[in-house]
């Protein structure tokens, strides 16, 4: 059993020019497949990765996202008085109201323009989100039209960078820091003051809610807001609402899996190719093999080991082009809030061992009818051919 | 036996590796011309005949903030305007989830005369005229939900704090998009606490010649109001549209050199696994007097033939999928629209397999080439 094996892995290393366009062909195959997983994975993870566990959002009854919904100043005023409400130091409830709008930008070297989400935020708002950081320049004053954004949108959008200034509608807002959502969908915001956001685009209205208050008295919260008819609102927690904004990446998966068939399709006649080969120009050394004692299945399996490892290195190969994307930043279009997400290339370790078991897969079943074959030469025959 | 039944006969003497090479080939060329064709359908909108004409007027801070209804009085005494509509994405869930087809709240009584292209019988345009609760969709949508006329359709707003309960009156097909639902803008404008907004202004114009000025013009009307648009015309809107995509466009391309990378290795490694083979023939052919030109003929002309195979049964295997049957239309549940193959794409896809034919062919005949014919007599393998 032993010698066939060694025997098998051996040749995948005598004949390595045979091989390696194989090898080659299997790489890319799974360099493809880890990349797609790797985006969608990545823009999953900055969904998955947003919000407090302690925080509860409320939106208008019926709306889908932040965008969408409206609180009207009337209601916030009654939220104020919401039972479990966490308080400050100060005895200030833990509760803002934002205003989110939608606004265009243009992309850095004239790639088009995408909507950014604009979130006018309160002091109380950037209190309740210790996710985001800022990393450079200062905090925005209310009433004087700063905003800070986040550093991985001003590496993607013109104009963002710090004392930069940029304009939309009529308006012009100045950049005066940058921020950091540690990988979150924060990542993807510009933030400035809450009510400044009203008066400067004309809303009436906030968009939503952020409170906190204790998970156990949650149910009490939701309770009260849904027993007001003056409240036409619904809560969620915050980490909730975004998890569930993962839709965006379907899309993505499903493109990766149909490639991903699509090509080991091509692949396994590749493999199939190559092995049909290698078992073709070894005839003798089988039969050979064969008379020693060695057993068929002996034989298959050693064919298959030999594809195996084969598909493996090509495997490994391919996670190793797929590597340097890792952390590589892009964004794309949410659906959900009809504003571009930035996000980053994430290749995981399960990602990792996914591509190899795909790889080997691949091998497998490509050099199975080969070694089917190499297991049924004929011995007497296949010593007496060239 | 003729030059040609002598290529033929080698190319297919290992029927197995041709099989092989082939469907290699078919498979990755079906790859290529599928994410080719998707790619076209992301970023280059079907448009139709009345798209020239057609101004798409939107706020200019973003397609997510509205505009006041006050602005139909300005741009409908402009000179060059046959009609304006509002156009008012309403987004409602159907039947309690999200739905692929767009909602729309337009004027009827101007509708036909911005989008000429739909056809619906005369009696059900007047019906929708007449009725502000009634609504038109498309036939796809109508098929898709088993909906007739008649029918009642309970819109559950999310963007819009209104639920709608709409009559279908009429089918519409034979637009570039047959999917949306079409409803009377008083149902927004009527509602309790409305301010009066709409999303976007479709303003068709009389005359090609007249766009351009007009979007000029719409621009500056609105320039130093509270709500400041952007015209545009509605092939630039789509545009801008696909632009939101981000880099997509980029990964696919780049997944297709990826693809047609592997292709080249791959055909390329049959190539010369197939002359490998033969190099003692070769050698015989070359001391019969064969010369060198004609070998790179026979080898050329079989990987040549090799490829052509494959794009034969992988493009035409495509366009057979994509162009006759609507296969991948009704799997992405009517997502994609129109997913057609192009003579463009086709030609290019053609381009791919010519040159992957030749590249591998360029191997072997090096090889043999540098072969000597001694050397190649005593080759045994």
């Amino acid at each position: 059993m032993a010698l066939p094996i060694q025997y098998n892995i051996r040749s995948v290393l005598v004949r390595w020019r045979s091989t390696l366009s194989t090898i080659f062909g299997i790489g890319l195959v799974v360099a493809v497949y880890v990349m797609m997983q790797s985006l969608a994975i990545g823009l999953e993870q900055s969904s998955a990765n947003t919000g407090d566990p302690r925080n509860l959002l409320l939106m208008r009854k019926g709306s889908t996202a932040e965008t969408s919904s409206q609180v009207t100043r009337e209601q916030f005023k009654l939220l104020q008085y919401l039972p479990g409400l966490e308080k400050d130091e100060k005895g200030e409830p833990l509760i803002s109201a934002d205003t989110m709008i939608l606004i265009t930008l243009a992309r850095r070297g004239n790639q088009g323009e995408a909507n950014i989400l604009v979130r006018g935020v309160t002091k109380m708002g950037i209190y309740l989100r210790p996710q985001v950081e800022l990393i450079q320049g200062r905090m925005f004053e209310p009433g004087r039209r700063e905003v800070i954004v986040s550093q991985r949108l001003a590496e993607r959008f013109e104009k963002l960078g710090i004392g930069e200034t940029f304009k939309t509608g009529g308006h012009e807002l100045t950049v005066v820091g940058w921020i950091d959502g540690h990988k979150s969908a924060f990542d993807s915001e510009i933030w400035m003051d809450s009510d400044d956001a009203r008066s400067l685009f004309d809303r009436e209205n906030y968009s939503s809610v952020l409170l906190r208050a204790d998970p156990t008295r949650w149910n009490e919260v939701t309770n009260r807001v849904e027993s007001d008819k003056r409240l036409p609102l619904m809560t969620i927690s915050e980490s909730k609402y975004y998890s569930d904004q993962t839709a965006t990446a379907t899309p993505i998966r499903f493109l990766g899996n149909f490639l991903a068939t699509a090509m080991s399709i091509g692949a396994v006649f590749a493999a199939m190719n190559t092995m049909y080969a290698s078992v073709g120009s070894r005839t003798r050394e089988v039969g050979t093999l064969r008379v020693l004692g060695f057993r068929r299945r002996s034989i298959l399996i050693g064919f298959l080991i030999e594809g195996a490892i084969l598909a493996f290195i090509g495997g490994a190969l391919g996670c190793l082009l797929a590597l340097p994307i890792n952390h590589y930043s892009t964004g794309t279009l949410n659906f959900q809030t009809f504003s571009e997400v930035v996000f980053e290339f994430n290749i995981t370790l399960p990602l990792i061992i996914k591509g190899l078991v795909f790889a080997v897969t691949v091998g497998l079943i490509g050099s199975l009818f080969p070694a089917i074959r190499a297991s049924r030469l004929p011995v007497i025959a296949s010593l007496k051919s060239l | 036996m003729s030059i040609g039944g002598f290529i033929l006969r080698n190319a297919i003497r290992n029927k197995r590796r041709a099989f092989l090479s082939v469907l290699s080939v078919a498979v990755s060329l079906f790859l290529f011309v599928t994410l080719l064709v998707g790619l076209r359908e992301l970023t280059q909108p079907p448009h139709d005949t009345g798209s020239a004409a057609r101004i798409v007027v939107r706020n200019k801070i973003s397609l997510g903030n509205l505009l006041p209804s006050r602005q139909k009085a300005t741009i409908e005494k402009m000179p060059g305007v046959e009609a304006i509509t509002p156009f008012t994405w309403f987004g409602g869930k159907f039947r309690g989830e999200e739905v692929l087809f767009g909602q729309f709240a337009v004027d009827p009584k101007v509708l036909l005369k911005v989008f000429a292209e739909a056809r619906m019988t005369f009696e059900q345009f007047e019906a929708f005229e007449k009725d502000p609760t009634a609504c038109i969709v498309g036939i796809k949508t109508c098929e898709k939900y088993g909906l007739k006329i008649g029918d009642f359709i309970k819109l559950q707003g999310t963007f819009w704090p209104l639920d709608l309960n709409l009559k279908l009156v009429g089918i519409y097909k034979g637009s570039i998009d047959d999917r949306n639902l079409f409803f009377n803008h008083r149902q927004l404008d009527e509602m309790p606490g409305s301010t009066g907004e709409v999303g976007t202004w479709w303003v068709k114009a009389k005359t090609l010649d007249a766009v351009a000025p007009l979007v000029q013009e719409i621009n500056a009307a609105f320039s130093n109001t509270t709500a400041a648009v952007r015209a545009e015309t509605e092939q630039a809107f789509q545009l801008s549209f696909i632009s939101m995509w981000g880099n997509i466009k980029m990964l696919v391309l780049s997944i297709c050199s990826v693809v047609v990378f592997t292709l080249v290795l791959v055909c390329a490694s049959t190539m010369s696994m197939a002359i490998r083979e033969r190099f003692r023939e070769l050698a015989i052919l070359k001391a019969l007097g064969f010369r060198r030109r004609e070998l790179f003929a026979f080898i050329l002309a079989e990987s040549f033939g090799l490829a052509a195979t494959g794009a034969l049964i992988g493009v035409g295997g495509a366009s057979f999928l994509f162009n006759q049957t609507e296969i991948v239309v009704n799997a992405s549940q009517n997502f994609l629209i129109a997913f057609e193959m192009t003579p463009r794409i086709m030609g290019q896809a053609c381009v791919v397999a010519a040159i992957l034919g030749i590249v591998s062919s360029i191997g072997p005949s090096l090889s043999v080439a540098r072969m000597s014919v001694v050397q190649g007599l005593k080759t045994l393998d």
